[in-house]
């Protein structure tokens, strides 16, 4: 007991100093978590990967990654967002590699533009799906099963005019906004010039897929009507029980396929990127191991993604040459 | 047609998923806790650290420019957090004159902007502190004999409950901001994602029990946050 008496005596003679020796240790714990943050930031083992909204949206890289980390050790942070924003985050190295869907765009990113260096290199093509619209099972534009996009597009617009539907468009700079505008050139429409200023009729959501999808089906006159890949469909259709499928590709037309290319960022333009991890990522995807996981991944017993590696050409916008191939055969030995 | 009108349903099973994902101690909650209270505590603390002396000091002394600073203090009290975001961002993206650290999209970008946001806050409610300690006590204790040093320090103890609320005030900030920790965090899963950007995502995807339970989590914070401010400010003398 006069220990403890003693001990307060003590304390209270000497109050600032147990203060500032008080503070001084709080300082060093958080300040050593701080640290440690530090560190771990910088880990060699983490790369971060650029990618649309509709690769993370519908599970894939949930169900892909873990595979890939616990073969390498290797950890992958995703930064989900639309093709536009990838791009330009790989431009400016704040990541390591990006998935996107957008060809035209993605061809700019790994040309040497007027001699410049290549923002990225050695594109590999990773798989495809495809653009479906989906609406309000009313359907007030009337689309039927087998009409070409040409009349599809041209039946949405007059519906719009009409006032009966209302078009939900990402509006972002995304691989899914890219496609859906170069649909409405098919008939001579720019969005923004057609409907500049009417969001009742063409609602620019400027979120991702998923966003998008949640307010087509909260249209308050249910005539909602987007465009959408089929792999982030097939994961909300459960849930927005009152969109369907309303136009899709018919045989022989090819103008709604969506391939989706992996680019490492340029080591030669970012040293900083984490080149070689990045070229261990890449092989996994593209051997045939990781190919046929992409191929396996199903939802309701329906797949979400068909792998592509070597396999796209020309007919789905996206042709493969022959240094894609052999490039990348010495990194998928790890995987096979 | 109407099942779109089944949306309250929707919301009291959301309020149930949220309860069972609580209990369960669901592991994507559990990083979500962990890393929002990892952020805002380390840059509460720090911001604390640095603060405290500053905004104790200017609330001591006069000086000339002391309006001046004070108002840009109080501006900066109320920056907007997705401003800080940007500035934060810009500094550490890869162009930037911080980029070379490779710091974006990680909890410590997250700590730094939050730092910064807490930092004049910490100052602000320090110094507004320190000055409302009754003037008569200031005169008393030089009147017996004390030195600045020893001023300072009975000033400090004096306002201890308005230092601390102060603190709790910047804290409750750091842990309810969305704009600067969704922009330099990049709301990564399992790295970096916190209760607000989660919320954010889980609703754009229409998984409202995991929003609601970390809705739910985030407002029991805050009330305790409330709770503990207005007993402070109940017994302050």
């Amino acid at each position: 007991m006069s220990e403890r008496r003693a001990l307060k005596t003590i304390i209270s003679e000497h109050k600032a100093a147990f203060l500032i020796i008080f503070i001084l240790v709080l300082g060093g714990f958080f300040g050593t978590f701080f640290i440690l943050d530090l560190l771990s930031a910088r880990n060699p083992n983490r790369i971060i990967l650029a990618t649309t909204t509709s690769t993370y949206d519908s599970g894939l890289l949930d169900y892909l990654l873990p595979e890939f980390t616990q073969k390498t050790g290797i950890e992958v942070s995703i930064l989900s967002v639309g093709t536009g924003q990838a791009l330009v985050y790989g431009e400016n190295g704040d990541v390591d590699v990006i998935l996107v869907h957008s060809r035209s765009r993605e061809d700019a990113f790994v040309n040497d533009i007027d001699g410049q260096t290549p923002f990225g290199i050695n594109r590999a093509c990773v798989m495809y799906n495809d653009f479906i619209i989906v609406g309000d099972e009313n359907n007030p534009a009337e689309l039927l099963q087998n009409d070409n996009i040409t009349t599809v597009m041209t039946k949405l617009k007059f519906s719009i005019d009409a006032g009966n539907t209302t078009f939900y468009s990402r509006g972002d700079g995304s691989g899914t906004y890219s496609k859906e505008i170069s649909l409405w050139s098919f008939i001579g429409v720019t969005p923004d010039i057609e409907w500049f200023g009417e969001p009742d009729k063409y609602t620019e959501t400027g979120q991702g897929m998923a966003a998008t999808l949640q307010m087509t089906y909260q249209d308050a006159n249910n005539q909602g009507y987007t465009l959408i890949d089929r792999g982030t469909w097939l994961t909300f259709n459960d849930t927005y029980t009152i969109l369907q499928i309303l136009a899709e590709s018919v045989v022989g037309e090819d103008n709604l396929l969506n391939p989706y290319g992996v680019i490492p960022v340029n080591l030669e333009l970012h040293p900083q990127v984490k080149y070689n991890s990045v070229l261990r990522f890449v092989g996994f995807l593209t051997s045939d191991y990781g190919q046929n996981l992409i191929n396996t991944y199903t939802k309701n017993g329906e797949t979400l993604f068909h792998a592509a590696f070597g396999i796209c050409n020309s007919t789905h916008n996206c042709p493969t040459t022959e240094k894609e191939i052999s490039f990348w055969t010495i990194y998928q030995q790890e995987f096979t | 047609m109407d099942n779109k009108r089944k949306m309250s349903n929707e919301i009291i099973e959301g309020i149930f998923e949220a309860l069972y994902l609580i209990v369960t101690l669901n592991p994507e909650i559990w990083s979500v806790i962990e890393v929002s209270f990892r952020v805002s505590l380390i840059s509460t603390f720090l911001a604390a650290l640095v603060s405290l002396p500053i905004g104790s000091f200017i609330g001591l002394r006069e000086f000339r420019g002391k309006r001046f600073l004070s108002n840009l203090i109080n501006t900066f009290m109320g920056f907007p957090p997705v401003v800080m975001g940007l500035i934060v961002f810009l500094l550490l993206s890869t162009g930037g004159i911080f980029g070379s650290l490779g710091l974006l999209y990680s909890t410590s970008a997250m700590i730094i902007a939050q730092f910064l946001l807490a930092v004049p806050i910490i100052i602000g409610t320090g110094k507004a502190a320190i000055e409302s300690v009754d003037p008569a006590l200031k005169e008393t204790v030089l009147s017996l004999g004390a030195n600045e040093r020893q001023l300072w320090w009975e000033l400090i103890k004096h306002s201890k409950k308005s230092i601390i609320a102060g603190f709790l005030v910047a804290f409750g900030q750091a842990i309810s901001e969305v704009g600067a920790v969704m922009i330099v965090g990049g709301n990564i899963r399992w790295a970096t994602r916190t209760f607000t950007t989660s919320i954010v995502l889980h609703t754009r995807m229409g998984e409202f029990g995991m929003a609601i339970a970390l809705g739910i989590i985030l407002v029991s914070i805050a009330f305790i946050l409330n709770y503990g401010l207005t007993r402070l400010q109940g017994g302050d003398k």
